[in-house]
């Protein structure tokens, strides 16, 4: 798993890459929870998690993005961008899909 | 070993209504429209070869009992709740055509669920039965005790026949029963429970019900990928999905379907048995928590063997 994180004056977006399971959930737990830590830090932007360079994620992934929710709290609202077809079919057999916002691409900063 | 589920459900018996009952036979119907049957046996094969499961069948409703066979001259049972009041019935058939009276019963934990179908087990009344419970519990007898006393049954437990006795086991100390190696791990859940790991011939099923890891602590799960590691049939509480075990009903002392293939996976397990359903779940939703499961065993299963997912029943044998 890969971990890229790019940050403009609108919004944070981190880019997992790979895969996110037992052997690397606590690499993408840690990036994610930093990255919603910068985005406080910064009052409180928006943290992107862009889905598309994903290959999939299993529930030590799902539940990092739990932490980092609780972690971020009303501070730092996230989206998951971009899922691939893999991810999207976890995120709703999980019911991640009601627990976060989820988009289909990274939306353009406005 | 066979492993045979007399009880399935979580938390509470629940049983069908009409309703539930006359929209399989409508849903039967529509699916054999322009078939003609000579007999019901002919009727029977074509629903059998042509209804999905939740239409033909039913998952039951009596809570978690699940024999595991193939110890020395013993039952072997985990534990008793409603399900085991129809076990016993079938243990009496058993010992009239020459099974030896001797039960061990190994219990995951004391909560009424677990325990409700003991007060209507036949061979307990039984004087020539031997029981012996297996537990880590201390409290155990006091439990049994208790669900007894006159306030809530009018059988007290002093009454009973058959010579009882408790064995309380350490965690990760296994020991032998009737040929059989059994081992407990300690499990997340209201006052503790209890995973077994039962051991014969090189084959091994384990029972892990009632049973939450927690988010905040996933490095314990290394412990029950070890303890599931290899095993044949992983007999796992799978009452929720992820999202709820995270949310509304965190704390609440259960795990999720995919938790639980994740650790099966792991620990490269063969078997996995979804179990305890959650007692407000139609048999069509059952259903489909069963069909998701087996998709996200085949989405994250990269380069591993597959993992068999298959949904328990009451009334479901499974070889091992």
């Amino acid at each position: 798993m890969d971990w890229e994180l790019k940050r403009s004056a609108t919004r944070l977006v981190g880019e997992p890459r790979g895969r996110v399971d037992e052997t690397t959930w606590e690499a993408f737990s840690q990036a994610l929870t930093g990255a919603v830590r910068e985005a406080a830090a910064a009052g409180g932007l928006p943290l992107i998690v862009d889905l598309s360079g994903l290959d999939y994620m299993s529930s030590r992934g799902l539940r990092a993005l739990t932490m980092a929710k609780r972690e971020a709290g009303e501070t730092v609202p996230i989206t998951l961008a971009a899922p691939n077809d893999r991810m999207r079919e976890i995120l709703a057999i999980s019911r991640y899909d009601k627990l976060f916002n989820v988009t289909d691409a990274v939306e353009p900063e406005t | 070993m066979r492993v045979r589920f007399w009880g399935t459900r979580g938390s509470l018996p629940v049983a069908q209504k009409a309703g539930a009952i006359q929209a399989k036979i409508a849903r039967a119907l529509v699916a054999a429209s322009g078939q003609a049957f000579a007999d019901e046996a002919q009727a029977a094969a074509f629903a059998q070869a042509n209804l999905d499961f939740a239409t033909y069948g039913a998952y039951g409703g009596a809570t978690s009992c699940v024999e595991i066979e193939g110890a020395d001259d013993a039952y072997f049972v985990c534990d008793m709740g409603s399900g085991l009041r129809e076990f016993g019935i079938d243990a009496f058939r058993r010992c009239a055509a020459g099974h030896p009276r001797v039960f061990h019963i190994f219990l995951s934990h004391l909560h009424w669920d677990h325990i409700m179908g003991f007060p209507f087990f036949g061979p307990a009344f039984d004087p020539g039965a031997t029981i012996v419970f297996h537990t880590g519990h201390p409290d155990a007898e006091e439990a049994l005790r208790r669900q007894q006393e006159e306030i809530s049954f009018p059988v007290p437990f002093d009454w009973l026949k058959a010579r009882m006795s408790f064995k309380v086991h350490r965690v990760a100390a296994p020991f032998e029963v009737a040929g059989v190696t059994v081992t407990l791990i300690q499990q997340h859940h209201s006052h503790e429970s209890f995973g077994y790991q039962f051991v014969r011939d090189g084959r091994s099923v384990i029972y892990s019900t009632d049973s939450e890891h927690k988010l905040d602590n996933m490095e314990s799960e290394a412990a029950f990928e070890a303890f599931f590691a290899d095993a044949d049939l992983v007999i796992c509480d799978t009452m929720y999905s992820l999202g709820d075990t995270v949310s509304l009903k965190q704390d609440w002392g259960h795990s999720s379907n995919i938790v639980a293939v994740d650790l099966c996976h792991a620990a490269g397990a063969k078997r996995l048995a979804l179990f305890h359903h959650e007692p407000t779940y139609a048999d069509e939703d059952i259903q489909r928590m069963h069909a998701e499961t087996v998709r996200y065993e085949e989405l994250v299963r990269a380069d591993r063997p597959e993992l068999e997912v298959i949904c328990a029943y009451d009334g479901l044998e499974v070889e091992v």
